[in-house]
C-alpha cells in the first residue's frame, strides 16, 4: 500500500489488435506490462510499424484496447467516483457474508456428496444389473452435487475478490466494521477534498478574471492559498485513515471464509486487487474528457494537428473553451501567457498556422498540451520532422517545462540519439513485443537484446572512421504485423537466433534491477 | 580525376507575389567522379533548389539569373530543354525521400526498369532485361526475376529505395543526385541503403551530390562537405576537416545541437532563433541575427571566402580577423 517511488501509469499485458478481416489482425501490440514513474520521461524506440505510436494512443484511450489494463494513479479510484466508491465500502460487509454463505452452503453440498459416495463405494462391491442402474444414478447426484460445490466456492471467491478491489485482504479481516468505519471516514475526506479543487477552480477563475481587468484580488488569492493547504490536509487525512486501517488490520484476526482465506499467498494475490489507481479502460466518455485535463499528447506533424483557417490564440483558446467557464478575455490572457512560456511572442496570438515555422508551430502544440493541469504528455515523434537546430530548441523547452511542471513525458521516437539524451529509461519494441527496458545509460552501455544491439549498430555516427561498417547491418524488412512469426517475434533476422527461438516466445526477465530483456540467450541461465 | 560538375557563382530566384527574392545567392562548387559531395543545411536553406537548378527541374516561377552549371565540361544553363531532357536521362541519375514519386505505379519495376537502358543505353530488349537483374542482384534484392514482375506498391519503403537505386544506377550515371534518400526510412533499412550506395559508386565510378539535414549521414557518407545558410555556402571542406575542425559558427552550431549516441554527457545546446525565411532582408553575413560572435561588420558586409588550409574554405569575419591576427 506504501510505496516510494510513485508509479503514475501502469500497463497490464496490454493487448491490441486491429481487426482487418473475420479472422485476421493486425497485432500492434503483444502483451506490453510495464510501469512509469512520475516525472520521468519515458522513451520508446523501434523500426516503423513496431506499434510506438498505438501504444501511445492506447494509453489515452483513443483506440479502445483489445485486452489488458492500464491503471493511471494520477488520481486515486475514491477522487474519480467518489459515489461508487462510497458504495462499494457500504456494501463490504455484504460480500463478506455472502462469501461466508456461499461457502457454508458449499460445505453442506459437500457433506452430501459424501453420503453419496459412500453410497456409491458400497454398491460396486457387488454388481447386479439393478445396482450398475443405480450406481449411474447416483454418478449423475454426485457430478450435480459436486459441479454446484465449485460454482458455489467459485461464488464466494469472487464475493471476497469484489470487496478486495476496495479495501484488499482486509476484507478477510474478523473487524470488518472497524475497517469499513475507517475506510469511510477516509472516503469523505476525499470527497471534501475533491469539493474544494472545484471551489480552488472556481476561485481561480474569478482571481484570474479581476487580474486581467488590471485590479488583482488579494483577498481571492489569499482564500486560494487557504484552500490549498486545506486540500492538502483533506488528501493527508484520507491516507492517514486508510494507513490506520492497513496497519491495524493488515494480516491479524482473519476469519477462514474459504479454505484459502489463510493461505499468505492469497492474501497477497487479494492485496493485489486493491485498486487505487483508475482503469482507463473502464471509465465512460465524461470520465475520460474530464481526465484528458492531465493526459495530453502532442503530434509529429505539428502543421495537421492545427486548423489552417484559425489564428494560433483561438485554437490554443479552445482548450479553455471546451474545459473551463473562463470569460472571454480570461481566455485571451491565459493564451498569450502560455505563449510567451513557450518562447513565442504574444502578437502570434493573431497569426495563423502558414506563417509560422515548423518549430514554432510545435511551440504553439505544446502551448495547447500543457493550457490546463497536465501530469502526463505522450509525444509522438514530436521533434523528428524539425531541423536540428531547432530540435534541439524544443526538446530544451520540454524538459524546462518538466521540471518546472513537474510534467511525465512518453517519448515516442525512431531517433536514438535523442531518445538516448532525453529520456531517463527507454522501452525497445519489435513488432508490437516489448524487446528491453532499462535506464538510458544501462541500455546503452549494457545492451542485452540482439535487436537493440542490431538497431545501434545501425545508426549513423558523428565520430568518424568508423569505416563504414557492414557487421550489423540487419537482413530484410520487419515482417508483417499480421502473421508474425512463432517464438521469439525477431528470429527470422537475428543472428543468434537458436531452435528454441522459432518455438517458444522468450520470457521477460529481468537480468540487472531494473534492466528486462526478451530473450532466450538470458532466460536458460 | 575528372570534374563530373561545376557549379560557379549560382544565382536562382523565385517569384512570390510578383516580387523576385534570391534563394541561392551565388553558390559555387565542384565534384569530382568518384567523390560524394554532400551538402548539409537545414529546411529552406537551398539544398533542394541548388540540386533542381542542376537538374533544370525548376518550378515556374524559379529561374537562374546568373552563373554557370558545368556537366562534364557541357554548359547546362544555356541548354534547350530538349536537350537538357536527353542528358539528365543519359549522363544524371536521381533519388528522392520518396521513391514513390519517381516510380510510376501504374508499370511494372521490370518494365521501368528496360525502358530505360532500352532509351539511354540503345540496349535490346533482352540485354536490357539481364542487365536489370543484374543491378538488382547488386542491391541485394533476392529472386530479381520475380520483383521485375511486381508493381511499386507491392514493395516495403526499403524494397522501394533500393529498386530505384538499382534503376538509377544501371544506366551508369556520370553524376547521381540524391536527395535525402534515406530521411524516411528506418534506421536498419537506412544503414543498408547507405552501405549500398558506397559500393555502387565504386562500381560505376560515378560522383555522387548527396542531400542530408543530417549530420550523422554526412559522416557516414560524405569524401567532402558543404554547409549552406540561407542561400550561401558558409563552409566547405573534407570531410575530416569538417567535423574535426569545423570553423564557421553555424557549422559548430549544427555539430552541437546534435544528440550523439556515442557521447554519454551531452547538453542540448540549441542555436537561438528562427531560420530566416527568403524574403526577409537580412545584410551582412545572414547568420547574424543568430550569431553569438556578430560584430557591426558582419551586419553589413558579406564574408569573403577564407581558405584556412588546402581545400577548407570558409566564410566568416571572426574567422578572417582570428587568422589575420
Ligand atoms: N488505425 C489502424 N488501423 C489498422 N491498423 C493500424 C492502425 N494504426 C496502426 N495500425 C497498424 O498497427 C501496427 C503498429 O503501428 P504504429 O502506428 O503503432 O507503429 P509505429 O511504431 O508508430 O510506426 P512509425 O514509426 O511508422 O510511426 C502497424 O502494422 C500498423 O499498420
Ligand atoms: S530469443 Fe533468440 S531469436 Fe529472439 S532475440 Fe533472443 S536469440 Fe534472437
Ligand atoms: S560573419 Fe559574423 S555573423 Fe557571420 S558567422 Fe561570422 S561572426 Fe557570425
Ligand atoms: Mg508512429
Amino acid at each position: 500500500m506504501s510505496e516510494d517511488k510513485k508509479t503514475l501509469l501502469e500497463l497490464k499485458k496490454l493487448k491490441k489488435y486491429f481487426p482487418v478481416r473475420r479472422g485476421v489482425y493486425i497485432k500492434a501490440i503483444e502483451d506490453v506490462s510495464f510501469s512509469i514513474t512520475e516525472g520521468e520521461k519515458f522513451g520508446v524506440v523501434g523500426e516503423s510499424g513496431c506499434g510506438k505510436s498505438t501504444l501511445g494512443r492506447v494509453i489515452l484511450q483513443l483506440y479502445p484496447q483489445t485486452s489488458g489494463a492500464c491503471i493511471y494513479y494520477g488520481r486515486t479510484f475514491d477522487e474519480m467516483c467518489p459515489k461508487y466508491f462510497a458504495k462499494e465500502i457500504a456494501k463490504l460487509p455484504q460480500y463478506q457474508k455472502k462469501a461466508d454463505e456461499y461457502f457454508k452452503k458449499s460445505l453442506e453440498i459437500d457433506k452430501k456428496a459424501d453420503v453419496v459416495r459412500i453410497e456409491i463405494d458400497a454398491l460396486s462391491a457387488r454388481g447386479s444389473d439393478k445396482e450398475v442402474k443405480k450406481e449411474a444414478q447416483l454418478a449423475k447426484k454426485l457430478s450435480t452435487l459436486e459441479f454446484r460445490s465449485k460454482e458455489l466456492k467459485k461464488d464466494a471467491s469472487r464475493q471476497l475478490r469484489e470487496g478486495s478491489r476496495t479495501v484488499g485482504s482486509l476484507i478477510l479481516c474478523k473487524d470488518l466494521p472497524a475497517v469499513q468505519e475507517l475506510f469511510s471516514k477516509a472516503q469523505k475526506e476525499t470527497v471534501i477534498s475533491s469539493e474544494k479543487i472545484h471551489k480552488y477552480r472556481d476561485l481561480e477563475r474569478h482571481y484570474e478574471e479581476s487580474r486581467v481587468a488590471g485590479n488583482p484580488d488579494e483577498n481571492i488569492k489569499k482564500e486560494m492559498e487557504d484552500i490549498t493547504v486545506q486540500i492538502k490536509e483533506h488528501v493527508a487525512a484520507a491516507k492517514a485513515f486508510r494507513q490506520e486501517a492497513w496497519d491495524t488490520y493488515h494480516g491479524k484476526d482473519i476469519l477462514p471464509i474459504t479454505e484459502r482465506c489463510l493461505d499468505p499467498e492469497y492474501q497477497k494475490k487479494l492485496d493485489g486487487n486493491y485498486e487505487t489507481g483508475i482503469n482507463l479502460g473502464k471509465l465512460t466518455k465524461p470520465e475520460m474528457r474530464e481526465l484528458r485535463r492531465e493526459m495530453q499528447m502532442i503530434f509529429q506533424d505539428p502543421a495537421a494537428s492545427l486548423d489552417p483557417r484559425q489564428s494560433v490564440g483561438k485554437s490554443i483558446e479552445e482548450v479553455y473553451k471546451i474545459n473551463t467557464d473562463y470569460s472571454a478575455q480570461l481566455r485571451k490572457e491565459k493564451t498569450m501567457d502560455l505563449l510567451e512560456k513557450v518562447g513565442l511572442k504574444r502578437e502570434h496570438y493573431y497569426s495563423y498556422p502558414h506563417a509560422l515555422s515548423g518549430g514554432q508551430k510545435q511551440r504553439v502544440g505544446i502551448a495547447r498540451a500543457i493550457a490546463l493541469d497536465t501530469k502526463f504528455i505522450v509525444l509522438d515523434e514530436s521533434v523528428s520532422a524539425l531541423d536540428v537546430s531547432v530540435q534541439a530548441q524544443i526538446l530544451q523547452l520540454l524538459n524546462e517545462l518538466s521540471d518546472e511542471k513537474e510534467l511525465t513525458y512518453f517519448f515516442i521516437t525512431h531517433d536514438l540519439g535523442v531518445v538516448k539524451h532525453f529520456c531517463d529509461r527507454i522501452l525497445v519494441m519489435y513488432l508490437g513485443n516489448l524487446c528491453e527496458i532499462a535506464d538510458s545509460k544501462v541500455l546503452f552501455h549494457n545492451t542485452l537484446h540482439p535487436y537493440t544491439q542490431s538497431l545501434l549498430a545501425s545508426v549513423p555516427r558523428l565520430t568518424l572512421n568508423q569505416e563504414h561498417s557492414t557487421e550489423f547491418v540487419l537482413e530484410g524488412d520487419v515482417p508483417s504485423a499480421m502473421n508474425p512469426p512463432k517464438g521469439c517475434p525477431f528470429h527470422t533476422r537475428c543472428s543468434k537466433c537458436m531452435d528454441i527461438c522459432k518455438k517458444e516466445k522468450p520470457p521477460i526477465i529481468e537480468k540487472e534491477p531494473g534492466h528486462f530483456v526478451a530473450c532466450h540467450l538470458y532466460s536458460q541461465e | 580525376m575528372g570534374k563530373v560538375l561545376e557549379v560557379k557563382d549560382l544565382v536562382t530566384t523565385f517569384r512570390i507575389d510578383k516580387k523576385e527574392y534570391e534563394v541561392l545567392r551565388g553558390v559555387s562548387f565542384d565534384l569530382n567522379e568518384n567523390e560524394t559531395l554532400c551538402m548539409v543545411g537545414e529546411s529552406g536553406c537551398g539544398k533542394s533548389v541548388t540540386t533542381l537548378s542542376v537538374m533544370g527541374l525548376l518550378p515556374n516561377n524559379g529561374r537562374i539569373v546568373s552563373g554557370s552549371i558545368k556537366l562534364n565540361g557541357q554548359e547546362l544553363t544555356t541548354m534547350s530543354p530538349k536537350e537538357l531532357n536527353t542528358l539528365r536521362g543519359k549522363q544524371m541519375g536521381m533519388i528522392f525521400q520518396e521513391p514513390m514519386t519517381a516510380l510510376n505505379p501504374l508499370l511494372t519495376i521490370g518494365r521501368q526498369m528496360t525502358e530505360s537502358l532500352m532509351l539511354h543505353k540503345g540496349m535490346s530488349k533482352k540485354e536490357a532485361t539481364e542487365t536489370a537483374i543484374s543491378y538488382l542482384e547488386k542491391v541485394g534484392i533476392a529472386n530479381p526475376e520475380e520483383r521485375l514482375k511486381q508493381y511499386p506498391f507491392q514493395l516495403s519503403g526499403g524494397l522501394r529505395q533500393r529498386i530505384m537505386i538499382a534503376m538509377v544506377m544501371s544506366v551508369q550515371p556520370s553524376l547521381l543526385i540524391a536527395d535525402e534518400p534515406t530521411t524516411a526510412l528506418d534506421v536498419t533499412i537506412q544503414k543498408q541503403v547507405l552501405v549500398l550506395l558506397n559500393k555502387l559508386k565504386k562500381d560505376v565510378s560515378t560522383g555522387v551530390l548527396f542531400i542530408t539535414h543530417d549530420l550523422s549521414v554526412v559522416a557516414e557518407i560524405a569524401d567532402r562537405v558543404i554547409v549552406l545558410y540561407s542561400g550561401r555556402k558558409v563552409e566547405e571542406g573534407t570531410i575530416e576537416q569538417i567535423f574535426a575542425k569545423p570553423q564557421h559558427p553555424y557549422t559548430v552550431g549544427l555539430m552541437n545541437a546534435v544528440p550523439n549516441v556515442d557521447l554519454d554527457e551531452f547538453d542540448i545546446q540549441p542555436i537561438p532563433g528562427t531560420f530566416p525565411n527568403i524574403t526577409e532582408d537580412i545584410g551582412g553575413c545572414r547568420f547574424h541575427p543568430r550569431c553569438p560572435y556578430a560584430t557591426e561588420r558582419c551586419r553589413k558586409e558579406v564574408p569573403a571566402e577564407l581558405e584556412t588550409e588546402p581545400g577548407h574554405f570558409v566564410y566568416c569575419h571572426k574567422v578572417e580577423e582570428e587568422q589575420s591576427k
